[in-house]
């Protein structure tokens, strides 16, 4: 029973009060210094040449678009990473899956043994790794070499191809069990029925994958394919401990690159300008990225 | 007659077909799941191995994969040599602080959205905007504000920063929780004279602990494993672990590995924790992680 004259009706200021600290906190540490960035970008705010900077308009932009080598570079560099990627975890991420959802006895503790790697930084994962690439005495050139299939010590770092397949292993490795667990979830929601009334119809196993399984998971995999898209647009830690960009640049990312403009040459505004390019390209990213999704929808609707 | 026993017989010979077929795809499952066990956690197996071997083990070929005299000298080398038992401290008290901080801030704005319905959509659109934030967006502007402060190398300065990333996360788990808890008990303590604070903090909040658990541990986890503003933002007092791994890199690809795989165990030892513990909340918390780079 509500009994307003006891004061239990809303007050106006409450709401306002109780949220007030965290909006203040997000404002000062978050919208403040975005919008600060901004208005960095269009200066020629500079570290290694002094405190002083004046108004430049868009050249940070157009450098960084047109003339920018480097950064153009490292956007090629970053698709180069991002394609194999998200396609090997989703492939792998749905294959355990798969598998995970026929298991009946074990389920939780199989799938939280894992999920580890998802928990674990990524500077630790690269480190991790690192030492496995190790070419004297790293895992992966010892058990090559005990097994008989490499006889010579292999440097995983020596050629910018065999670098980046080195990169993506590491980040398969790192971030499928996240897509298996967003696809377990999507497996498990399917409703058995519908399973049990194909099996009664006499569909293969196969059959049942290609017309109940897939298009019913269709909506989660897009979802998990979104979010891995834009984290590996943020590439950062696993390159900084796995190749430092290298070599030569090859695996330089969008963030590494911003990174190392920002706090290696000190090039404030510049970095701000980048910053805020790959905010944009992202933005762009994710809105293509939805768009395809709704004229898949809207065509199999129709 | 002949025909129906014919019949039976294939029947039964199709059934047993089937049978055989469900055990192999039984089979290839388990060796399925053995094989992605075997990859994802091969290397810390060969980390926590690594760790424990005496430098002969390292050099042996063919290559040791148990060390035979397992031996902590890496760990004391990684504490007293390298500080590390410095950074391991620096690293528990600033996850410590933020993850306090996160719930207690996320606490009351999760209420008002979650009784209230304060600000509308705003809370899923900050979520949104953060979560496709590229951390090197923020770093750039914060680097410098907190250069002109001079608050770098400052760890009540890097607590905030954690703290605040990690707000829009927990706000949003914490609203789930809220919406679940009834309203009625809380009318109850307000109509005992009970002050709508009190009743949040006396009657709510013990109710909700595990949920606010949940929350704490996973920005716990986002701010031990947390890298880019650590090495902007960290100086040689105030460095984490995860800054400090990566002093390891020097030195080409064969580096310390005693010290290196020693830091590495002690890096993800909170990862393990949490995965066992958070299983039901995993994809919810991993897929809204925050600034992760």
């Amino acid at each position: 029973m509500r009994i307003p004259a006891l004061g239990l009706k809303r007050k106006q200021w409450e709401p306002l009060a109780f949220a007030s600290p965290s909006m203040a906190l997000i404002a000062f540490v978050i919208v403040f210094p975005l919008a600060y960035s901004f208005y960095l970008s269009f200066q020629n705010f500079d570290l290694s040449v002094g405190p002083e900077y004046e108004f430049v308009g868009a050249k940070n932009y157009t450098e960084a678009l047109f003339r920018d080598q480097r950064f153009m570079g490292s956007v090629w560099n970053t698709a180069l990473l991002i394609a194999p990627s998200l396609l090997l975890e989703l492939l792998l991420g749905l294959g355990i899956a798969l598998l995970l959802s026929r298991v009946l006895r074990g389920r939780p503790i199989i799938t939280a043994l894992l999920v580890i790697p998802s928990m674990v930084s990524p500077v630790m994962a690269a480190m991790a790794w690192r030492m496995m690439y190790g070419v004297k005495y790293g895992a992966i050139n010892n058990l090559g070499r005990q097994l008989g299939i490499i006889d010579v010590y292999f440097d995983w770092f020596s050629s910018p191809l065999v670098s980046i397949i080195a990169v993506v292993l590491v980040e398969v490795w790192h971030n499928t069990p996240f897509m298996m667990l967003v696809l377990l979830a999507g497996l498990q929601s399917i409703p058995t029925e519908l399973y049990e009334a194909a099996k009664a119809d006499g569909a293969s196993a196969w059959q049942r994958f290609w017309s109940i399984t897939l298009p019913l998971l269709k909506f989660t995999m897009a979802v998990g394919v979104m979010i891995r898209l834009i984290d590996l647009t943020k590439l950062f830690g696993l390159i900084f401990v796995l190749t430092f960009g290298g070599p030569g640049g090859a695996t330089e990312t969008v963030a590494f690159t911003t990174y190392l403009m920002g706090f290696k040459d000190f090039r404030m505004s510049y970095a701000a300008a980048l910053s805020y390019v790959i905010v944009g390209g992202v933005l762009l990213l994710t809105l293509v990225f939805m768009w395809i999704q709704r004229v898949r929808e809207t065509r199999v609707a129709a | 007659m002949a025909i129906a026993i014919e019949r039976s017989a294939v029947m039964a010979r199709r059934a047993k077909r089937h049978r055989v077929w469900q055990r192999v795809g039984h089979v290839m499952t388990y060796v399925g799941l053995f094989a992605a066990l075997v990859f994802f956690l091969g290397p810390f197996f060969w980390i926590v191995t690594t760790s424990l071997k005496g430098n002969e083990d390292f050099f042996a070929f063919p290559p040791v994969w148990i060390p035979t005299e397992p031996s902590l000298k890496h760990y004391v080398a990684l504490f007293t040599r390298s500080s590390g038992a410095r950074y391991f401290t620096n690293s528990l008290v600033l996850s410590t602080m933020s993850m306090i901080a996160a719930v207690v801030v996320s606490l009351p704005t999760a209420y008002s959205i979650a009784r209230w319905r304060f600000g509308g959509g705003l809370l899923s659109i900050f979520l949104l905007v953060l979560r496709m934030l590229p951390a090197i967006a923020l770093i750039i502007p914060i680097y410098i504000v907190y250069k002109m402060l001079g608050i770098t190398n400052n760890y009540l300065a890097l607590v905030v920063i954690y703290t605040v990333l990690y707000i829009p996360f927990a706000v949003w788990l914490l609203v789930g929780f809220l919406r679940d808890f009834p309203v009625e008990i809380e009318e109850a303590a307000m109509i005992d004279g009970c002050s709508r604070l009190r009743a949040l903090v006396q009657v709510v909040v013990p109710i909700i602990a595990p949920g606010m658990a949940v929350v704490a541990l996973f920005s716990f986890i986002a701010t031990w494993n947390e890298f880019l503003f650590a090495i902007v933002l960290t100086g040689i007092e105030t460095k984490t672990m995860m800054v400090l791994v990566t002093s390891f890199t020097s030195g080409g690809t064969d580096m310390f590995y005693g010290e290196a795989s020693a830091s590495v165990v002690l890096g993800v030892l909170p990862a393990f924790a949490v995965a066992f513990m958070l299983q039901r909340y995993l994809v919810k918390g991993l897929a809204l992680g925050g600034t992760k780079g």
